[in-house]
């Protein structure tokens, strides 16, 4: 049989084809601009941070009392925190790297105020802060000891002499100049040179675009709280959590160890959002895809039963079951295809909704013919067995009455 | 007659299903998606002091940098909190009904008994208009008194959870607790308060718990009380003492909110803004062109985008997915009605009405609808509990009350009409007896 006659059985009775068509268009739309915003919520979980994210540990610790001495705290605490097998090294740091809590500044290679500065992140930390992080610098040196002093709050401190910057951050400053050894002016037009590039690292806020903006300044803050960044041997986090908090919590009465967890953690906790959109997404085209192969099974089925005498009397009149087989498929597949072009178009405009109201990237097109070969391929498998089934009615059948 | 109705169409379910399986699953995950997406928009969009929202006004000046604005994405927007002078002086101006300069401070509360370990607790620090401007509720004692404020006097208000920890939840006003050294007296206990969303803090989180305490503002200057919560600063300064950060920094930490008598009072209270600028100006600060602003809980709500894109996103393509269902449902029941044209073939014969014929297609509709409503309400159910666990809400944020209960039920119901009345149509139009004489 050719498509002809097929094409006028589906005229003859439009309405139902048309609904299909209709629902496998919105399927579509909805899937490829789901599995869109999937693959960029995977790709930007996936960004490589350049930290040693699975062996640092992040400590949280505040001291009180009217016989406080904030720097003679943290310089026991580092000495007693280093005592400990299967620590490699370990820093106070302002801020910790993924944690969504941070600070920024801004840098000009130029001292002059009218010039729009660059964005970035701002650590400072010990000497043993790129170790502490497993950071790993790519060019210059790292801040010699007698370079880090304890920074007081509320004090002004003047500019540090050198300060290490990452790669990305060099770029948007220096563009193809090498930047090492060049001089940056902070806000206040006070100058540091660049000792060191830092091939690779990630800042405090996930979301921002100048993530991997980073500078460090040589440094231990001695604020109210403190932050220690500890890095340990591989393996050996889990265990040494609960040993660090307990030491921590026993040298010192006259302090609170707030929290001490996995940076790990911290970081999943930045990129919850993004976790969370992309597995909901996920389960609600799962659902949407199930539901679709299942109509299309259900009705699909329900033709059959209604054609059985029709069937019957095409295999009578000599259909072979290929035939019929194939008269099955081919239907599908044209129900499919026309809703396969409506749903092209739809996904386009809901794509163009998407990236006008909420600044979403545009979709990426390759997804439209990989989205349309998938949906063959499985409105295909859902009507295989339906079709095996009227392929199965017995000629026989036509001759008896119903 | 309606019995016979519902009777009839519970025997035509049972008779296929499949089919009767499929329509009612595909109306369920549509409303379990749907309603799931839409709790989630409507808890995060909704008003949080419906009552007062258009008369408390978070307060904006814009004392930033001459050279360029506070964000670049919104150039007409002046920075969304005020530096610790200003709100000072503001507070001493007391123009409105009811002011608060505020900002979030952690400190560390030691032991009530010996054997207590001592822990770090959040605190809001404000003025005693707090209570009264957002209607807080109290179990034991109330607010401090303004002349708490003038003196800087140590006293604090618990949240119900703080007082558990450190009281057993017992009428603690009166006792004292020990923060900084100082010995502060407790005034008063709230009840739970959990405005969702956090309308008088969205610039540090939207969505966070209370802070467990509130303490008087003034006591910022004696205890030296560091903000918690987000800093902004433009200009270089040549701070060395906690004193000079707060008389002399221009950067903004402070957030401020005043209620006024009715929203009428809106212009006046711009202008007195505009005089206190204006008079700042002469000393060389707010270089910028006047641009102060004040805006109400909702506008607040909007200009912090508290409603996260995704949700949004999520709520629209779940629409999607109901189409797609209601599609589903629509071919369902063309093809099951359709299929039983000799029934109703012959209910027409024997005397039924074109009208007898609608009411009981219409009739087994929504009783499919109904179905699935209930399904779907208990997978919204289920999908919120996941929603929860997924993005960490704190317990009891995310659920189904009554409106969207009788929301998800509605949509099936009307839905699944929509759904049913172009089949049933179908099915009205087949003449009686002529399908009989074929078989």
């Amino acid at each position: 049989m050719g498509i002809g006659p097929m094409i006028s059985t589906l005229r003859r009775n439009l309405t139902g084809p048309l609904l299909v068509a209709l629902q496998i268009a919105v399927t579509l739309a909805i899937v490829i601009n789901s599995l869109f915003i999937i693959l960029q919520r995977i790709e930007k979980m996936n960004r490589n941070p350049g930290i040693d994210v699975e062996n640092v540990i992040v400590i949280d610790v505040r001291g009180f009392g009217a016989d406080l001495i904030v720097t003679d705290n943290i310089t026991n605490d580092m000495d007693l925190i280093k005592s400990i097998p299967g620590v490699i090294a370990s820093t106070v740091s302002n801020a910790v790297p993924l944690s969504g809590s941070g600070s920024g500044t801004v840098l000009r290679t130029i001292a002059d105020e009218t010039i729009d500065p660059v964005n970035t992140g701002r650590y400072i930390w010990s000497e043993e802060g790129l170790d502490a992080l497993g950071v790993e610098l790519s060019r210059g040196r790292n801040f010699f000891p007698e370079e880090v002093n304890y920074i007081l709050p509320d004090s002004s401190v003047a500019a540090p002499p050198s300060v290490l910057i990452t790669q990305d951050l060099a770029d948007q400053l220096f563009g193809d100049e090498d930047a090492l050894g060049k001089t940056v002016y902070w806000g206040n037009m006070e100058a540091s040179t660049v000792v060191g590039i830092i091939g690779r690292m990630h800042g405090s806020w996930v979301n921002w675009s100048n993530l991997s903006n980073v500078v460090v300044q040589p440094g231990k803050p001695a604020y109210t709280n403190n932050r220690y960044i500890v890095r340990v041997e591989p393996g050996m986090r889990d265990e040494l959590i609960p040993i660090i908090e307990q030491k921590l919590g026993d040298s010192n009465l006259r302090r609170v160890v707030n929290n001490v967890r996995p940076l790990e953690q911290m970081a999943a906790n930045s990129y919850r959002q993004d976790r969370s959109m992309a597995i909901v997404l996920l389960i609600v085209i799962t659902l949407l895809i199930g539901l679709t192969a299942l109509v299309i099974v259900g009705l699909s089925s329900f033709h059959v039963t209604q054609r059985t005498k029709q069937i019957g009397t095409r295999r009578a009149l000599g259909a072979t079951r290929t035939d019929i087989i194939r008269e099955f498929m081919l239907e599908n597949w044209l129900i499919t295809t026309a809703g396969a072009v409506a749903g092209a178009i739809l996904t386009v405009v809901i794509a163009y909704w998407l990236e006008v109201s909420f600044a979403l990237p545009r979709l990426d097109w390759r997804l439209l013919p990989a989205g349309i070969g998938i949906l063959w391929v499985l409105s295909s498998l859902a009507v295989i067995e339906p079709a095996r089934r009227a392929a199965s009615v017995p000629p026989a059948v036509a001759t008896r009455s119903i | 007659m309606f019995r016979y109705n519902i009777k009839l169409a519970l025997k035509s379910m049972r008779r296929n299903p499949i089919m009767t399986g499929l329509m009612v699953a595909a109306i369920a995950v549509g409303i379990g998606v749907s309603i799931t997406t839409l709790t989630v928009y409507y808890l995060m969009s909704s008003n949080p002091i419906p009552e007062k929202s258009d008369v408390l006004f978070a307060v904006t000046m814009d004392s930033w940098d001459p050279l360029r604005p506070f964000d670049s994405d919104f150039p007409e927007r002046g920075p969304h909190q005020v530096t610790f002078s200003d709100a000072e002086r503001l507070m001493a101006l007391r123009a409105g009904k009811h002011q608060t300069a505020m900002f979030e401070s952690s400190l560390v509360i030691e032991p009530v008994a010996a054997e207590g370990l001592p822990f770090e607790a959040g605190a809001r620090v404000a003025f005693a208009d707090f209570f009264p401007m957002f209607e807080v509720p109290f179990i034991y004692g109330s607010g401090w008194d303004s002349r708490a404020d003038a003196a800087a006097e140590p006293v604090v208000v618990l949240t119900k959870k703080l007082n558990e920890r450190l009281f057993g939840g017992e009428d603690s006003v009166g006792k004292r607790i020990t923060m900084q050294d100082t010995q502060f007296q407790v005034v008063g206990v709230i009840d739970t308060w959990e405005p969702t969303p956090r309308f008088y803090d969205p610039i540090n989180g939207g969505f966070q718990d209370v802070n467990d305490m509130f303490i008087p503002f003034a006591l910022t200057r004696t205890l030296e009380l560091n903000s918690a919560g987000s800093d902004w600063g433009w200009k270089s300064e040549d701070i060395t003492s906690f004193e000079q950060h707060l008389n002399i920094s221009e950067s903004v930490w402070i957030q401020y909110f005043v209620e006024l008598e009715s929203p009428k009072d809106r212009g006046d209270y711009v202008a007195h803004l505009d005089a206190y600028v204006e008079a700042q100006k002469k000393f060389g600060r707010f270089q910028r062109p006047m641009n102060n602003n004040i805006y109400s809980v909702t506008e607040w709500m909007e200009y912090h985008d508290v409603v996260a894109n995704d949700t949004k996103v999520l709520v629209g393509l779940s629409f999607l997915f109901l189409t797609v269902c209601l599609l589903s449902t629509i071919a369902l029941l063309l093809t099951k009605f359709v299929g039983r044209k000799g029934e109703t073939s012959l209910r027409r014969a024997l005397g039924a009405s074109r009208r007898a014929i609608f009411k009981q297609q219409i009739v087994e509709v929504a009783v499919i609808g109904l179905s699935g409503g209930l399904c779907g309400l208990f997978l919204a159910w289920l999908g919120l509990q996941g929603i929860q666990v997924l993005y960490d809400a704190p317990a009891g944020l995310v659920s189904l009350d009554w409106v969207m209960t009788l929301t998800a039920i509605s949509i099936a119901i009307v839905s699944s009409m929509v759904a049913g009345l172009y089949p049933a149509w179908r099915v009205c139009q087949i003449p009686p007896a002529t399908q009989l004489k074929t078989q």
